[in-house]
């Protein structure tokens, strides 16, 4: 039932097919009933007709006879009704049966004679009542419908047509002549299975003619919907085939110009990208040919400073820190483009969490010691596997600490690392000097600093947890940042152990209690 | 003294390579352009070639190519940082090792120079045999019964490496280590490459090879010693 009722709404064929049949269903229902209506009214009226004429005549001949044979003996008289029964109820074979009842007026109580007779099968009781009241009333010939049993046979129906008369000495008659309808009937039963027959054959040719129709229709659109389909998954080379000059082929055509024109804005874009990483590598290989030569001239110059005056001594060694910088803000630019032409790749490896994290620490502890802070490793001591890429992994690390350093304000920092069977997150706390709640949102934008007045201790480029936010999520993984003025600040970091899942618990509450 | 031919369209860099490389002791042959390289390397053959990727003419990587198929000399890229792409095709046209630029120190570049132009293994004296192998380490050759199997140097150290020891499993760190002169890399490509050329000089079937045999998740070994 439920398949059914998802058909129906799925296909437009069987939806198209099935409202035309049930519109066609009422229509030949209504012009069926109609035809049914006027046939038979016609019919009827036809075999009424002729059998008041077959009674008026009947009625007629008895009537004449009857005055005819004025003061004729008893016998003769009902010899003479007899007669004109047997008469009138001989039929031909294809006739429709006739029975006659002969029947006295109650109310001509005064004659002792009584000429009643009827044919066989019927009785007084034969005649309805109502018809016996009107026949006495009316001066005219009186009929009415009626159904009638034979014995052994069927019951059918049949016209009652009567009237009065006059038989010499012995008052007021009726006569009823009973014709049987069964040929009527026979008719009319014909007629009805033609027409049910032929509106059920109606109904089925239209189903027919519609299901050839819509399938002119809708295999086109079933043709458009699968090329979208594959078009979706990324096959742009499908069209659709156009045949006609109709509607449907200015539906493929208008289809194939939107196929072909999203082609070109795809290949364009394509194009585009790979311009953008085209120029993202010549840059990249236009500055970095200078800055090996700088960085080799700076080295000889430092490397010989100790034969120099002050001055220039200490020149040579911002030129070697400065050059660093340099480097270090040329890299982190070429990432950020990179994620932005959507080219950065994962080199997903298997490493320990734990190590890694203990590393860094190590890396940086006397940059923490410069700036009269520690940093304090808070996790487990086994191992922790994980698949992601160590490179970017270390880079993000190494990117909360030293922002940390920066803001720690001479308090130690926290590292923490807690995993479960799915995930891993690692925990970066300083109790520094904090953050507006407010601004938190803007922490990871490119070159964004909380306080513009302050200096920056590290010389780190501004670009450091913009790209730790990108590295995270290449990896499904989520970066997220709490901080409160004075309080300090938190930052976690969730990862997926296996490559290519996604996170399942945030492992690490982001807001520390305080 | 080493000569070393520096190939790089860079007259800047490659004066200041020179520089650096002459105070260390080392004579430089300088070529601007790609398709010139190969005929002063025929000319004048160095003992080491220091090639760029980028170069007018013919690229790095061709040039690489060209020389690798006439000569067993070591070469050393110099390429973009994080070129992943230019790496992996460098080593498989027969790079022994690549330098990133910008290079941290002067002396790096040195040391590197140095440790691919070093004799290995001149402790090791005599013949080392491993499968169907002879190694001459001294005559710094390899012979399949009569038949000479040219390596490079650095091919050589590889197979020797792990030749030393059969049956010992190096990580690939321990190979960049031994091999390239590495402390902390953790570019394992350099190895991979390596041993997939050296494979396909030793190896009876490439595909399954069983003289430099993968430990799954490990490392490398040197297959069994079949004879002695």
């Amino acid at each position: 039932m439920l398949k059914q009722s998802i058909r129906l709404r799925h296909s437009l064929a069987v939806r198209v097919i099935l409202s035309t049949v049930l519109l066609s269903l009422t229509v030949v229902w209504l012009t069926g009933s109609a035809l049914n209506n006027q046939l038979s009214k016609g019919v009827k009226q036809v075999n009424l007709d002729s059998a008041i004429i077959e009674a008026r005549s009947t009625f007629f001949n008895l009537q004449y006879r009857l005055a005819i044979a004025q003061g004729e003996k008893e016998t003769v008289i009902r010899q003479l009704i007899g007669d004109v029964i047997t008469s009138a109820t001989t039929i031909g074979s294809t006739e429709n049966t006739r029975l006659i009842a002969f029947l006295k007026t109650p109310s001509q109580t005064s004659y002792k004679l009584n000429y009643e007779t009827h044919s066989n099968f019927i009785t007084q009781s034969s005649v309805p009542e109502s018809l016996k009241i009107r026949v006495r009333k009316s001066s005219d010939l009186q009929w009415s419908y009626s159904r009638f049993s034979y014995p052994g046979n069927q019951s059918s129906n049949i016209i009652i047509l009567g009237d009065k008369v006059k038989v010499p000495n012995a008052g007021q008659y009726e006569m009823y002549l009973f014709i049987s309808l069964a040929n009527e009937d026979a008719t009319l039963a014909l007629i009805r299975s033609s027409l049910l027959l032929t509106g059920f054959a109606l109904l089925l040719l239209i189903a027919l003619i519609t299901w050839l129709v819509v399938r002119q229709v809708v295999r086109p659109v079933r043709e458009a919907a699968r090329i979208a389909t594959e078009f979706t998954s990324g096959d742009f080379h499908q069209r659709m085939d156009v045949h006609s000059q109709d509607e449907i082929a200015t539906l493929g055509n208008a289809f194939n110009e939107m196929a072909e024109s999203l082609q070109k804005q795809i290949t364009r874009l394509e194009n585009l990208s790979r311009v953008q990483q085209r120029f993202v590598s010549d840059v990249s290989h236009e500055l970095r040919t200078p800055l090996t030569t700088l960085r080799m001239a700076s080295e000889i110059i430092f490397g010989a400073r100790e034969n120099f005056d002050p001055n220039i001594s200490r020149s040579a060694e911002l030129l070697v820190a400065q050059l660093d910088r340099f480097e270090r803000l040329l890299e982190d630019l070429l990432e950020v483009s990179r994620f932005d032409a959507e080219v950065a790749v994962l080199e997903g490896v298997d490493f320990d969490i734990v190590v890694l994290a203990n590393k860094c620490i190590e890396d940086l502890a006397l940059v923490a010691k410069e700036h009269s802070t520690s940093i304090i490793y808070l996790g487990p001591n086994e191992q922790v596997m994980l698949n992601a890429d160590i490179r970017r992994v270390e880079r993000i690390l190494r990117n909360l600490l030293t922002n940390a350093i920066d803001h720690a304000d001479g308090k130690p920092i926290e590292l923490s690392v807690v995993y479960s069977e799915h995930d891993v997150a690692v925990g970066v706390r300083d109790y520094g000097i904090g953050i507006e709640p407010h601004l938190l949102s803007r922490v990871f934008d490119r070159f964004w600093r909380a306080d513009p007045s302050r200096a920056r201790v590290r010389g780190g480029t501004g670009l450091g947890l913009s790209i730790a936010l990108e590295d995270a999520r290449l990896h499904n993984g989520e970066l997220e940042a709490w901080g409160r003025p004075l309080y300090g600040a938190h930052f976690v970091l969730t990862l997926p152990r296996a490559e290519g899942s996604s996170i399942e618990n945030r492992l690490i509450t982001l807001k520390p209690t305080i | 003294m080493t000569l070393v031919m520096v190939v790089d369209d860079d007259q800047d860099l490659a004066e200041m390579l020179s520089i650096v490389l002459n105070g260390a002791g080392i004579d430089v042959d300088l070529v601007s352009r790609g398709d010139e390289a190969l005929e002063v390397f025929r000319n004048n053959p160095p003992d080491l070639v220091l090639l760029d990727v980028m170069l007018p003419g013919v690229d790095g990587i061709e040039v690489c190519r060209l020389i690798r198929a006439e000569s067993m000399v070591p070469i050393i890229m110099l390429t973009a940082k994080d070129d992943a792409h230019d790496v992996v095709l460098g080593l498989e046209a027969g790079a022994d090792d690549y330098m990133v630029k910008p290079f941290k120190h002067p002396s790096e570049l040195i040391a590197r120079i140095k440790t691919r132009l070093r004799r290995t293994n001149t402790d090791i004296s005599g013949l080392l045999a491993i499968s169907d192998l002879s190694i001459d380490v001294q005559a710094h050759h390899v012979l399949r019964g009569n038949k000479v199997i040219s390596l490079t140097r650095l091919e050589f150290d590889l197979l020797v490496a792990l030749a030393r020891e059969p049956g010992r499993v190096f990580t690939r760190d321990a190979l960049l280590s031994e091999v390239w002169g590495y402390r902390h890399s953790t570019d394992t490509r350099l190895v991979n490459v390596h041993v997939q050329r050296l494979r396909s000089k030793i190896e009876h079937d490439p595909e399954n090879p069983e003289i430099v045999v993968t430990v799954r998740g490990v490392g490398y070994k040197a297959g069994a010693l079949v004879n002695s």
